[in-house]
C-alpha cells in the first residue's frame, strides 16, 4: 500500500467530520423569540372591543427586534405601544415600562416604543429595534395606547416626539367604570406612568415565556401531586429564578442543589426568588412526601 | 419564611446534557483520531512487556512490610465497620449518612479513578482479604497445617465477579424503588447488603482460599484491580516498581469471564446514564405494560430496570463479540476464544472513560460532603461534630457546566485513543504480518467508535 493511498481514507473521514461539525454548529442558534396576541383590556373604550393582533420579540446576540401587528383599531388614528415588564392581568396592565437602565431615560433607546398610524381599515403595524438585548424574563407584555394622551404627556419632556402626534384629536371616551380597582393603581404610582389614565390602555399582548412580574410560573399542587405533571423551568446562569408553589395541603418545598426550603401552608402559596448561580439540572420536591414537582434547568 | 440549607438525594445537581456542537466535535475528533491511528501506526508490539523497574528497596520494604499490611487491613476493616454501623444506626436521609457516600462514591468511584493512575490501591485496604488472611493465619497457628481449600472451578473464572458487579450497580440504582418511583437506596438496606456480602465473601474465601477468591470472585478486588492494570505502579516479587502505564492490562484478561467484567462495567454505567435519558420512554412503556398486568408498582419498576440492565449487558457484549467475530475473518487469525479473551483488556480504558464521563461531577460534589459533614457526623444526627467540619457543605459552583462537558467528552476521547492503542498493540502480537494486524483492527475500530459515540450520545440526551 503506498503512502498516498494510505492517507486517502483518513482525509475522506476528515472531510465527513468537518461536515458533521458544521452541521452541529448550525444547530447552535442563539436567537430566541417570544410572542403573544393582543387582547382588548377590560377598561378599554368600547370602540376597541374587537381589537386583535400579534406581538413578537426576538433576542439575538446583542440585539432585540420587536414587531407588532394590530387590527380592529379606529381607522387613520395614531397609536403607540410600549414594552412592559409585567403581565397583562395585573390591575395596571403590564406594570412599569421595560427599561434597559432602570430608572433611566423614559425614551428610546432606553425603552422599547412603537409608533404607528392605523390605516383606513383600522390596521397597523410597527417595528422597534434595539442594539441591546432585553434580558430574559423582563419582556412581560406589549401594551397599546392611543397616541394623543401619551403625546401630550410626553410633550413637556420631549418636543419632537410630541410633534408627531400634534394633529390628533379625541377618539375615545374616558372610561370611569373601573374606579374600584384604585388600590391596584397605588402600587404602580412610583414609576412615572401615572400621567396615563388607565383607560388610555387599549390592548395588551402577553409575551409567552417573557415571564414578567405577573407571569411568575406557578406550580399547583393538589393531593400531593403537581397538576399537569412535573413543571419544567429553564433559565440561563445569572438570571433570577422566580416561581410560586400553591398547595392544598401544608408541605415543605425543597429546591435541591440550591438547598432552599420553604413551608407552604394549606391552601397557601409560597414564592421562590433567587439568582440562577449554579448550572445544572435540579429537582424541587414536596419534602414530606418525596414527590418531585419541578425540574429546574440552569444553562450556562 | 424559613430558608434552611438542606440536602436530600445524593445527586442534588445533575449534569446538563452535552450540547449538540460539542457532541459533533467529540464524535468528529474520535473518527479522525481513529483513522489516522490506523494509517500511521507502529509495527511491533510495545505494551506487551511491562518494562517493570523496581523503586528504591527501602520504600518497598516499608510499604510492603507486614506491619504496614496489618495497619492498612485494619483501616479497611474499621472503615467498612463505620459504614455498616452508620447505615444501620444512622439517619435514613441518604445524603446525611456516611454509608452511602462512602461505599458508592468514595470507594466505588474513587478506587477506579485513582487505581487507574497509581495501580492497585484497594488490595492493601481490602477488608475481606485482611480478615481472610488473619483467619488463615489463625487456622495455621491452631491446626498446625495449611487450610485445605476446594479447587476453584477454572471455567467459572471471573464470572462471579462480573455478576457481582452487576448486582452492586443493581442494588444502587434499581433496588431503591418505592411505589413505582425510583427513590434511591436507603442507608439501612445498604448496610444490610454490605453485611450479606461480607458473609458471602468470607464463606467463599474459606472455601476457595483468600487470594484465589480475590483474584476471581471478589467483586471489588476484581473490579478495582481491573482498572489498576492501567496504572504505573505495580508490585512484582515482593517489590514495588514502576511500569509502563497500560502495559499490565495486557496480562489481565487471561481468566475466563474477564471480558464479562469489563462488559458489565460498560453496560451498567450505560444503563445508569440512559435510564433518565435515552431509555426513559422505553422504560416507561415496559413499566406501564408490567403494571397493567396487575404487578405491584415497586416490583414492576424493579423488574423493568432489571430487564434493561440485562439488555445493556447483552447489547454491549454483542457489539464486542461481533467485533471479535469480524477479526476472526482476517487471514492468520487466532481462534475465536483466544480473540475474545485477548482483546477484553482493550475495553478497560473505555469502561474508565464511561465512569469518568458519568460520575466525575458526582464524585467532585459528593467528596466535599465526605470530607466535611459526613466525616464529622457520620450518622447524620446533627449533634455530633468529630472534626469540627459538620457545618461544611457542598459548593456546587466549583464546576461550571462547561467544565463538566469538557471533562466528559475529553474522557471519552482519551479512553477511545487508549483503547485503540491497546487493541492495535495486541493485534500486532497476534498476527505475524503487521498488515493483517492492521486489517483486523478495522473491526475493533468499529467496536470502539460504536462505544465512544454511544457514550457521547448518552451524555447528549441524559439527565446525568
Amino acid at each position: 500500500m503506498n503512502q498516498a493511498k494510505k492517507f486517502l481514507l483518513p482525509l475522506a473521514v476528515l472531510a465527513v467530520a468537518i461536515g458533521l461539525v458544521a452541521c452541529g454548529g448550525s444547530d447552535n442558534n442563539d436567537e430566541e423569540t417570544v410572542a403573544g396576541t393582543f387582547e382588548a383590556l377590560p377598561g378599554a373604550p368600547s370602540d376597541y372591543a374587537k381589537v386583535s393582533g400579534d406581538a413578537e420579540l426576538s433576542r439575538s446576540d446583542g440585539g432585540t427586534t420587536a414587531e407588532i401587528e394590530v387590527s380592529g383599531l379606529v381607522p387613520n388614528t395614531a397609536y403607540v405601544a410600549h414594552l412592559h415588564t409585567g403581565g397583562c392581568d395585573q390591575p395596571d396592565a403590564g406594570g412599569p415600562h421595560f427599561q434597559f437602565e432602570k430608572g433611566g431615560s423614559e425614551e428610546p433607546p432606553n425603552e422599547i416604543h412603537f409608533e404607528f398610524e392605523a390605516d383606513a381599515k383600522g390596521e397597523g403595524s410597527a417595528k422597534a429595534t434595539s442594539d441591546q438585548e432585553v434580558p430574559v424574563g423582563e419582556a412581560g407584555s406589549i401594551v397599546l395606547h392611543l397616541a394623543d394622551d401619551h403625546g401630550t404627556a410626553m410633550a413637556a419632556s420631549h418636543a419632537e416626539f410630541a410633534s408627531l402626534f400634534v394633529h390628533e384629536g379625541e377618539h375615545h371616551e374616558e372610561g370611569d367604570d373601573h374606579g374600584d380597582d384604585g388600590a391596584g393603581h397605588d402600587a404602580g404610582d412610583d414609576h412615572g406612568e401615572d400621567e396615563h389614565s388607565h383607560s388610555d390602555k387599549i390592548a395588551c399582548a402577553e409575551l409567552e415565556g417573557g415571564g414578567g412580574t405577573a407571569a411568575v410560573p406557578t406550580i399547583i399542587v393538589r393531593n400531593g401531586e403537581p397538576v399537569g405533571g412535573i413543571k419544567q423551568l429553564e433559565y440561563s446562569a445569572g438570571e433570577q429564578i422566580r416561581f410560586k408553589v400553591s398547595s392544598d395541603e401544608k408541605e415543605e418545598i425543597h429546591v435541591h442543589g440550591y438547598d432552599l426550603m420553604q413551608d407552604v401552608p394549606a391552601d397557601g402559596t409560597v414564592e421562590f426568588d433567587f439568582p440562577a448561580d449554579i448550572e445544572g439540572i435540579f429537582e424541587a420536591e414536596l419534602e414530606g412526601q418525596g414527590v418531585q414537582i419541578l425540574e429546574l434547568t440552569v444553562n450556562p | 419564611m424559613s430558608w434552611l440549607p438542606f440536602a436530600h438525594a445524593l445527586v442534588a445537581r445533575q449534569d446538563l446534557p452535552v450540547p449538540a456542537w460539542l457532541f459533533a466535535w467529540g464524535a468528529s475528533i474520535v473518527l479522525i483520531v481513529s483513522f489516522f491511528a490506523l494509517a500511521a501506526a507502529w509495527r511491533t508490539p510495545r505494551f506487551e512487556r511491562e518494562r517493570w523497574r523496581p523503586l528504591g528497596a527501602g520504600l518497598s520494604r516499608v510499604l510492603l512490610s507486614l506491619p504496614t499490611q496489618v495497619v492498612c487491613g485494619a483501616i479497611g476493616v474499621f472503615l467498612l465497620g463505620v459504614a455498616i454501623y452508620s447505615g444501620l444506626r444512622g439517619t435514613e436521609a441518604p445524603d446525611r449518612n456516611f454509608a452511602l457516600t462512602f461505599l458508592f462514591v468514595t470507594c466505588w468511584l474513587g478506587f477506579p479513578f485513582f487505581s487507574a493512575i497509581f495501580g492497585d490501591l484497594f488490595r492493601p485496604f481490602n477488608p475481606w482479604r485482611a480478615v481472610g488472611r488473619v483467619a488463615g493465619s489463625g487456622f495455621r497457628l491452631i491446626a498446625g497445617q495449611r487450610s485445605a481449600h476446594l479447587t476453584y472451578p477454572e471455567k467459572l473464572g471471573r464470572w462471579p465477579a462480573a455478576i457481582g458487579l452487576i448486582a452492586v450497580v443493581w442494588l444502587e440504582v434499581v433496588y431503591g424503588a418505592s411505589g413505582g418511583v425510583a427513590v434511591g437506596l436507603d442507608p439501612h438496606a445498604c448496610a444490610v447488603a454490605a453485611l450479606v456480602y461480607t458473609g458471602y465473601t468470607l464463606a467463599m474465601m474459606a472455601l476457595f482460599g483468600t487470594e484465589e477468591w480475590c483474584e476471581r470472585g471478589e467483586v471489588f478486588s476484581v473490579y478495582f484491580g481491573m482498572f489498576s492494570q492501567l496504572g504505573f505502579l505495580g508490585v512484582e516479587d515482593g517489590r514495588l516498581g514502576r511500569r509502563m502505564p497500560l502495559s499490565a492490562a495486557t496480562r489481565w484478561a487471561t481468566l475466563p469471564g474477564s471480558a464479562a467484567v469489563v462488559i458489565a462495567s460498560i453496560a451498567t454505567t450505560s444503563f445508569d446514564g440512559a435510564q433518565e435519558g435515552a431509555f426513559k420512554d422505553a422504560i416507561e412503556t415496559v413499566f406501564e405494560w408490567l403494571s397493567e398486568t396487575g404487578m405491584d408498582l415497586t416490583t414492576a419498576l424493579r423488574l423493568t430496570d432489571t430487564i434493561f440492565i440485562t439488555l445493556c449487558f447483552a447489547g454491549v457484549g454483542l457489539v464486542y463479540l461481533l467485533g471479535v467475530r469480524g477479526m476472526r475473518t482476517v487471514r492468520g487469525a487466532p481462534s475465536f476464544a483466544k480473540l475474545r479473551t485477548g482483546f477484553a483488556h482493550t475495553l478497560i480504558p473505555i469502561a474508565l472513560a464511561y465512569l469518568v464521563a458519568h460520575y466525575f461531577s458526582l464524585f467532585v460534589f459528593q467528596e466535599q460532603a465526605q470530607f466535611t459533614y459526613l466525616l464529622s457526623d457520620p450518622l447524620g444526627t446533627a449533634t455530633t461534630d468529630l472534626f469540627g467540619t459538620a457545618s461544611g457543605g457542598i459548593d456546587f459552583t466549583i464546576l461550571s457546566a462547561n467544565a463538566i462537558w469538557y471533562v466528559q467528552v475529553g474522557a471519552l476521547v482519551v479512553g477511545h485513543v487508549l483503547g485503540l492503542t491497546l487493541a492495535h498493540d495486541r493485534a500486532l502480537a497476534y498476527w505475524p504480518d503487521y498488515r493483517d494486524a492492521s486489517r483486523s483492527q478495522y473491526w475493533m475500530l468499529a467496536v470502539m467508535v460504536a462505544f465512544t459515540c454511544f457514550g457521547l450520545y448518552l451524555l447528549s440526551v441524559s439527565n446525568g
